[in-house]
């Protein structure tokens, strides 16, 4: 029933909106309004004049209809203050407009832009051990043995779990699929790696490790999901010494690989797994305080050797407590190194490009004033994001940008306590709090107007 | 208001669950229900999207997602078993039109249901693993049309016979075909596949194994490859206009499998067309097609090839042992360029100049060039003859090309020391009698040889041209300085020779005439004069000269003849009538050399200046020769040969066989030492696989011959044996 100039009318709940063909084809065929609009469901053509008295008439909410109708406008979402979040997001979802509601909300991600939009208190007793986020903007929290799920909404789902038991490590494999890593109970099989539906919990798929074509229960530590080849990495402790990597196929969920581990090297039991799309390979670290000794190690599965590794092993002949240990680590592929943290929020770069050297720490002291490392510190985090480097410490996140490393912002809030873990993706940032169970999310605004 | 006063505010809890209207679920249901048989009806324009789309929405809100999602299925599965009773009882050739037509209504209504069911779609679907709406749709039309009993059999039989007519020359619907293959294709690969790919190709491979066992029995290989050519065009055509993509490699593999690969030997054997007349017959499209066809399949070339090379080498055998080639070099040579450019033609017109082939032929050419030991003599002697006289009136670019292709044989040669051999005499004779068509040709020629073999191979022809210019300036020189001295005595031309670089035999110079003795030392003083520490030698047998000579009737004659010749000639000044032994005494010719002089002044009609007693063709010792008074010529310049073959004599081969391995031991130890400075230690079989190839360029040196090099290097000590291992070398610095 479009005019000739184009025009539709719509009479939703009783208030006439007009707009034309072109602002409502934004919404794409595949919505409530691409539908209504289709040819097969307006079969006559209207003859040329008649067409401006018909209307379509929709039987929903005309305030939220205005904002949707903006959005496919402008492609700006604006909302008015006196209208809830969950109510747009309901009329979103009718018109299925929901993924245009989402790509609206917030900007593409820019550590040195970020705004704190939320702050989240869980229910679950107990200290969050992680938090992980998802690809659209949800995120999941680790309590104990329970994993507790939000959409980008924060609408919690609900929570997952691998039998009650201990969860080591999550991961997302896309935002309908999480992996969750776990301890093996013994003598009982459970535990282990399983993966769940994010919207409705269910367990779809549990992980198996055989070793010389047995099955064999695990407990399985730290994670890593591959994106380019569809893998997922994790650490592996069987009861008889099977230490190593496992590696299973995301899609199959089949056992495709075993990495061994090797004397020398603590594979089974590492903190940190990380893979490396450039050189395909995987960084594993095993750190203090689970080791004494540090050891970082780069994997290559086709030969399965190890490519690159580093410790501090001989280094520290004193166990001094002042002496600096490595308490996290993160690969940047781009400069070539890997990039580690000691107590003392010191960030330190090992060069990958060379086998024996040792950490060439800079440190940062001067920028921040140190707390006397007391009981309620956590120890730091690092993580990055398009070139910029994230590190957490006590109860903020400073952000590092450039070659040089220059801190340029610091994330802080004063709530919560110390940041136990944080975790950056879908152009969103999640800070797990260790006291109250608290998670703040950080977003970029929507680009400035002009 | 007024009611609300009235009552006292209590709480009170709720008597039981609120609930939706148990029955609204149910009505809800049917409206949806109504309206995608509407849809299948096409009926559907008296329905209202909006009103369908909230229903549903409804649904799924109020958690009746399960039931309209199984709903919908036993709606659209009561559809499609109505649809298939319909497409069942078709008629015959209607059978696949009613086809395309239902499955052109599903997919319509398939899109308006998943339009009114998209929030099911979006939200009920995933999180409760449900397959989506239009796949749902698919996987019905699938099971219950076609892979119900009735049409599954039916379309597959009915799609494989339009198949087989239009392979008959039948026209059919390709349009009709092309809509239902994509409709198996849009039900998913494996449909496609299963239902009508595997028995395509199965029912295809029966077919052309049919076809071709009839073809081959009564067509001849050019016409059987042209059908199998035509079958392989119509099968990529037939994928290009109604099936998929991804068979063409499957079918054309089928037909090539079936037609070419089963009777690749029969085709390239079969008598009187095979691959062996068509390459004598030139038959470049027969060729190019058998090449083309062949390449598709596994060993289908190397069977081409392998004729090929046997058919080459069987035919070059025969060329280079057939004895009356063998009575002419330059023919003999000629033939061997024309076999070749016949197959460079054939190689590059038909087999996209397949570096395999190239390298058959040329592999085949070395076979059978080497077979021959008198082939390095015979190219040489081409090479001299058209230097001669061939390239006269030739434009450079085609000398060129003329010296490229015996360069090309030059390369297939083992013993290119012996043409070597050959060449520098050959060039010698071409120098020193000023037979040289072409001082350019010359040159390039020796560029050639040059960028072929290197510096070391050709330095001593380059030092016979240097010797050839230097002697022209050396003549003017003396010529300018005996300038007061020259009245009518004879004139002389010397052309000074650097030992070494020219094949000359060390033979005693003749008796030279007094007169010319005259003006020889002289030159030799002058000689001498200007270059101090040498040593001139006369090289009587390489020279010529001219003469005047006037006969019975007072006719004169410029007499061009070799120095011999002319040594003869010069002693009838002075007597009418010599005996051979008269002669050999007189001038100190070497007795065959003389005798071949005598042959050529005596015996050759026209040229017969002299008379011999008795009249023979042969030579004897006690021959009389008598001045020939009677001597005509309508020439004024008479040139007299040397009655010479141009081709060696059995002796002279063998002498030249001599000089050459005699050549070649200095060169197999000079290897030998090369490698041994380098290796130290090192086994014979070791060494000699090492010489071998050090020497290839050159020669294949004999094992043998290696062997007593060796020998002679530890007599000489520059090699010992190792006194623990004694197949072992040692090195002595």
């Amino acid at each position: 029933m479009a005019s000739r100039r184009g025009r539709i009318r719509f009479n939703v709940g009783g208030k006439i909106f007009e707009t034309t063909a072109t602002t409502l084809a934004n919404a794409g065929r595949h919505s409530m309004l691409g539908a209504l609009l289709d040819d097969s469901w307006n079969p006559r053509q209207p003859a040329e004049g008649e067409a401006a008295e018909a209307e379509y008439f929709i039987d929903r909410n005309p305030a939220c209809f205005a904002v949707l109708l903006d959005l496919l406008r402008t492609g700006e979402l604006h909302v008015p203050p006196n209208m809830p979040e969950k109510l747009l997001n309901r009329e979103a979802l009718f018109y299925g407009l929901l993924d245009q509601v989402r790509a609206a909300r917030w900007g593409p991600f820019d550590g040195n832009r970020l705004q704190l939009v939320d702050s989240v208190s869980g229910r679950a007793p107990g200290d969050g051990t992680a938090i992980r986020a998802g690809p659209d903007g949800g995120c999941c929290v680790a309590h104990g043995s329970m994993v507790h799920v939000y959409d980008w909404m924060l609408e919690e789902h609900r929570p997952i779990s691998l039998d009650y038991q201990q969860v080591n490590d999550v991961g997302y494999i896309d935002a309908e699929s999480i992996v969750i890593s776990a301890r093996e109970r013994l003598g009982k099989g459970d535990g282990g790696m399983g993966v769940f539906s994010s919207s409705t919990g269910e367990l779809r798929h549990r992980f198996r490790v055989s070793h010389y074509d047995q099955v064999k229960s695990f407990t399985a530590g730290a994670l890593s999901l591959g994106s380019s080849d569809y893998k997922i990495f994790a650490s592996c402790k069987g009861r008889c010494n099977e230490y190593g990597i496992g590696v299973w196929d995301q899609i199959t969920g089949q056992q495709v690989d075993f990495f061994y581990e090797p004397p020398g090297c603590c594979l089974g039991d590492a903190d940190k797994l990380q893979w490396l799309d450039g050189d395909k390979c995987l960084m594993v670290a095993t750190l203090f305080p689970r080791t004494d000794n540090c050891f970082i190690g780069l994997l290559d599965f086709r030969d399965k050797s190890v490519i690159w590794s580093w410790s501090d092993a001989g280094t520290s002949v004193s166990l001094s407590l002042d002496e600096k240990r490595v308490l996290h680590a993160i690969a940047i592929e781009d400069s070539r190194s890997i990039c580690v943290v000691n107590q003392y929020d010191d960030l330190g770069f090992i060069d990958l490009r060379s086998n024996a050297g040792g950490v060439r720490w800079s440190s940062r002291s001067k920028l921040t004033n140190r707390k006397a490392p007391n009981e309620e510190s956590c120890y730091p985090k690092l993580a990055t994001h398009d070139g910029q480097l994230f590190s957490s410490m006590n109860d903020g996140i400073s952000v590092f940008c450039g070659p040089e490393r220059v801190l340029t912002s610091t994330l802080r809030r004063s709530y919560g306590g110390s940041i136990c873990d944080f975790s950056i993706g879908g152009d969103r940032l999640f800070a797990l709090h260790s006291e109250e169970n608290v998670f703040d999310v950080w977003e970029t605004p929507p680009s400035p107007i002009i | 208001m007024s009611a609300q006063k009235k009552r006292t505010f209590k709480i009170e809890a709720f008597k039981h669950r609120v609930e939706l209207d148990p029955k609204y679920a149910e009505r809800t249901w049917k409206v949806l229900e109504h309206a995608i048989h509407e849809i299948y009806n096409h009926n559907a324009s008296g329905l209202s999207f909006e009103e369908l789309y909230r229903n549903a929405y409804n649904m799924v809100l109020h958690k009746y997602g399960e039931k309209l999602y199984s709903g919908l299925v036993t709606t659209m599965s009561g559809h499609l078993k109505e649809i298939a009773k319909s497409i069942e009882d078709s008629q015959g050739g209607l059978f696949l039109e009613e086809l395309d037509r239902k499955w052109g209504d599903h997919n319509k209504a398939l899109q308006m249901i998943r339009d009114i069911l998209m929030y099911m779609d979006r939200t009920f679907v995933p999180s409760n693993h449900k397959t989506p709406v239009h796949e749902l749709g698919l996987n019905l039309w699938r099971d219950n049309i076609i892979r119900s009993g009735k049409i599954q059999t039916r379309l597959l039989d009915t799609l494989l016979d339009l198949i087989h007519r239009e392979r008959t020359g039948e026209v059919i619907n390709r349009s009709l075909m092309r809509n239902i293959t994509k409709m198996l294709m849009d039900l998913g690969s494996s449909v496609y596949q299963e239902d009508f790919e595997k028995p395509f190709l199965e029912v295809s491979a029966s077919f052309y194994s049919g076809e071709s066992q009839q073809l081959i029995e009564c067509c001849d290989c050019g016409e059987y490859l042209r059908k199998a050519e035509r079958r392989l065009t119509e099968e990529t055509e037939r994928v290009s206009h109604y099936l998929d993509v991804k068979s063409e490699v499957k079918i054309t593999s089928v037909v090539e499998g079936e037609m070419i690969a089963n009777h690749m030997q029969r085709l390239v054997h079969m008598e009187n067309s095979g691959l062996v007349n068509i390459l004598v017959d030139d038959r470049y499209e027969d060729l190019s097609r058998m090449y083309n066809l062949f390449r598709r399949v596994p060993d289908g070339l190397s069977t081409v090839r392998d004729v090929m090379t046997s058919h080459l080498r069987e035919t070059g055998k025969q060329l280079v042992s057939d004895p009356e080639r063998l009575k002419d070099p330059v023919d003999f040579v000629q033939h061997l360029l024309d076999e070749k450019d016949k197959y460079d033609k054939i190689i590059s017109k038909a087999f996209n100049n397949d570096k395999s082939f190239q390298n058959a032929l040329n592999s085949s050419f070395e076979y059978f060039i080497n077979l021959n030991n008198r082939s390095p003599e015979f190219i040489s002697l081409y090479v001299d003859d058209k230097l001669r006289k061939g390239l006269k009136g030739v434009s450079e670019e085609d000398v060129e090309v003329v010296l490229d292709k015996v360069m090309m044989l030059f390369r297939y040669l083992q013993e290119k020391d012996v043409f070597e051999k050959y060449y520098k005499q050959h060039l010698a004779k071409r120098l020193l009698s000023g037979k040289t068509a072409s001082d350019d040709a010359e040159r390039s020629m020796i560029v050639k040889l040059k960028t072929e073999c290197g510096y070391q191979f050709t330095s001593k022809l380059e030092g016979m041209f240097t010797d050839m210019k230097t002697s022209v300036d050396t003549m003017q020189g003396f010529y300018a300085s005996q300038y007061s001295e020259t009245g009518d005595g004879p004139t002389v031309a010397v052309q000074v020779l650097t030992t070494g670089s020219w094949p000359t035999q060390p033979s005693a110079p003749c008796n030279l005439p007094a007169e010319i003795l005259g003006i020889c030392d002289k030159f030799r003083t002058y000689y001498l004069g200007t270059h101090t520490g040498r040593r001139l030698t006369w090289q009587t047998n390489m020279g010529t000269a001219d003469i005047k000579a006037t006969f019975g009737k007072g006719q004169k004659h410029e007499l061009n003849v070799s120095t011999y010749q002319m040594c003869i000639l010069m002693l009838f000044n002075s007597a009418d009538q010599l005996t051979y032994r008269e002669i050999e005494q007189g001038t100190d010719i070497p007795a065959p050399d003389l005798k071949r002089c005598l042959q050529s002044l005596a015996c050759v009609k026209g040229k017969n200046v002299l008379r011999k007693e008795p009249m023979s063709k042969d030579i004897a010792e006690d021959d009389a020769f008598y001045f020939n008074d009677k001597f005509t010529s309508k020439f004024i310049k008479v040139k007299i040969g040397t009655v010479a073959a141009q081709k060696e004599s059995e002796p002279e081969k063998q002498e030249t066989r001599q000089r050459v391995e005699e050549d070649r031991k200095p060169q197999i130890e000079a290897a030998i030492v090369r490698i041994m400075k380098s290796r130290r230690v090192l086994d014979h079989n070791t060494i000699v696989t090492e010489v071998t190839s050090q020497l290839q360029s050159r020669f294949l040196p004999n094992p043998v011959v290696i062997k007593k090099r060796i020998e002679s290097l530890i007599e000489r000590e520059f090699l010992e044996r190792d006194k623990n291992d004694r197949k072992l070398y040692r090195y002595l610095a």
